[in-house]
């Protein structure tokens, strides 16, 4: 025994040492769950403030390019609204309102949801980055504001990331740009509808990789990619990225690898909508129940 | 100023240095250089090792939770706060450092045993950190290349700030 505590003293540095790195790399590995709690990261009060503190400064020097998207969003949606649509001739096609789908006071009760899928928020970016090889954005809105973990998050361009974890007032959202096996985002060209998905390479903050388009497609320089739709956190036909090059994968190969110009510029982005599937449980529920049957 | 006033605003200045000035910068996707692991070099000679590895875990787990990188940046801080009292006894002259001089410094330790001194430690925090970080070998040479680049340029600002800040007398 006394030798036992004359070897711990001799190497109380050493053992201190291993217990600490243990620690590090224990928060590593937990950090690597998808669904976790947020107290040590950039969500949490003390950072979350202090970003939003920097973001007030910086915010500032970006307003012009912010304003640009703003004016360019507002011309999309403009001309995308039904009066802008000349509609003399009312019996011809099948038109669903979908903007009454909420109460009108401050609860936003839903009504009703057989059509409204997908409701937006908001959200200011405080903290941004895009040369780490797995990439986070903070926004100003937290669980008290609506925000959930996975929900989708667009910029006024395109795809941005995932929400990841959310504190009261903050949220920490997985960008697109993290290379990792588990961030791709079911995509398809906008023009064949074929399927594919989107992986960033770690390399650049302005490309990304589409995977699995059969040779069959026809894809040019210039097509629009969007999402498909069918992953539940993004509402389909939102752009991700316009193809820039493209090459086969392999000389017998039967798919093409194609290298897409993002449609988001991670960047300067400043505000993002958070994207909140209404149906999403539903459709979870009926998938698992019929993995459940197959197996 | 006491020398511990000394380090507690060195603390909260480098970390702040790194999160608003140094993470915002960006050079290349090979480069992302860091300072705040100076905080750790520059602690006095005589702090006991436990303290010290205490003190870097601390100041690593502070970068994480900026960061989102829960844990990484610790761990190359305790790896090198472990390692930081071999490399001076290595460095050191027969008996030790004048003893006027408490905290390693180019004016303390001599221009060259700085850089040696400062070189080693700050590319065994990028090795581990960078490991960490890519998680996987898969790709050694882009690793490779980032430590070296990310040591370099990490250097020139540790330089940088001893310039700055311990002027000679």
């Amino acid at each position: 025994m006394r030798n036992l505590i004359i070897f711990f003293r001799r190497y109380f540095n050493f053992f201190l040492f291993l217990l600490l790195e243990v620690i590090c790399i224990v928060l590593v590995f937990q950090n690597n769950n998808l669904q976790r709690s947020a107290y040590l990261n950039s969500a949490n009060d003390i950072s979350g403030k202090m970003y939003d503190k920097y973001n007030n400064v910086q915010y500032y020097f970006h307003l012009k390019a912010t304003n640009d998207s703003l004016v360019a969003e507002n011309t999309r949606l403009h001309n995308a609204i039904r009066t802008s649509f000349d509609s003399v001739v009312t019996g011809t096609g099948l038109k669903i309102d979908t903007i009454r789908q909420y109460s009108d006071d401050t609860l936003h009760r839903v009504i009703g949801t057989q059509i409204r899928r997908y409701k937006y928020f908001e959200a200011k970016v405080i903290n941004n980055s895009v040369n780490k090889p797995i990439n986070y954005l903070t926004i100003h809105r937290g669980s008290l504001q609506g925000i959930r973990p996975n929900m989708g998050v667009i910029s006024s361009s395109g795809v941005v990331g995932v929400v990841r974890s959310v504190s009261d007032n903050y949220a920490v959202v997985l960008s697109m740009l993290s290379k990792s096996n588990s961030v791709s985002i079911s995509a398809r060209l906008g023009q064949g509808k074929e399927m594919g998905s989107v992986h960033w390479d770690g390399d650049n903050a302005t490309y990304a990789q589409l995977k699995d388009i059969p040779k069959s497609a026809k894809v040019h320089k210039g097509d629009t990619v969007v999402t498909s739709g069918f992953s539940a956190l993004f509402p389909e036909n939102i752009p991700i990225g316009y193809v820039d090059t493209v090459m086969l994968s392999d000389k017998a190969g039967t798919s093409f690898n194609i290298r897409l110009r993002l449609a988001t510029n991670f960047y300067n982005v400043q505000y993002v909508y958070v994207i909140e599937n209404l149906l999403k449980d539903e459709q979870q529920r009926l998938e698992d129940s019929t993995y459940k049957l197959i197996k | 100023m006491s020398i511990l006033l000394r380090n507690i605003i060195r603390f909260a200045f480098l970390l702040l240095i790194q999160v608003f000035v140094l993470n915002k910068i960006l050079i290349h996707q090979l480069v992302s250089p860091y300072l705040y692991m100076l905080f750790i070099l520059a602690l006095p000679f005589n702090l006991p090792r436990p303290v010290v590895m205490l003190l870097g875990f601390l100041m690593g787990i502070s970068l994480d939770m900026f960061s989102n990188t829960m844990g990484i940046h610790a761990a190359a801080c305790v790896f090198v706060a472990y390692l930081r009292p071999f490399i001076i006894n290595v460095l050191s002259p027969q008996g030790g450092f004048e003893t006027t001089q408490k905290t390693p410094s180019m004016t303390s330790m001599g221009v060259s045993q700085f850089l040696i001194y400062a070189a080693v430690l700050v590319f065994l925090h990028h090795v581990v950190f960078f490991t960490l970080e890519v998680f996987g070998f898969g790709n050694p040479l882009y690793l490779m290349l980032k430590i070296l680049l990310s040591t370099a340029a990490s250097l020139i600002l540790i330089v940088l700030y001893e310039l700055l800040f311990f002027t000679k007398k």
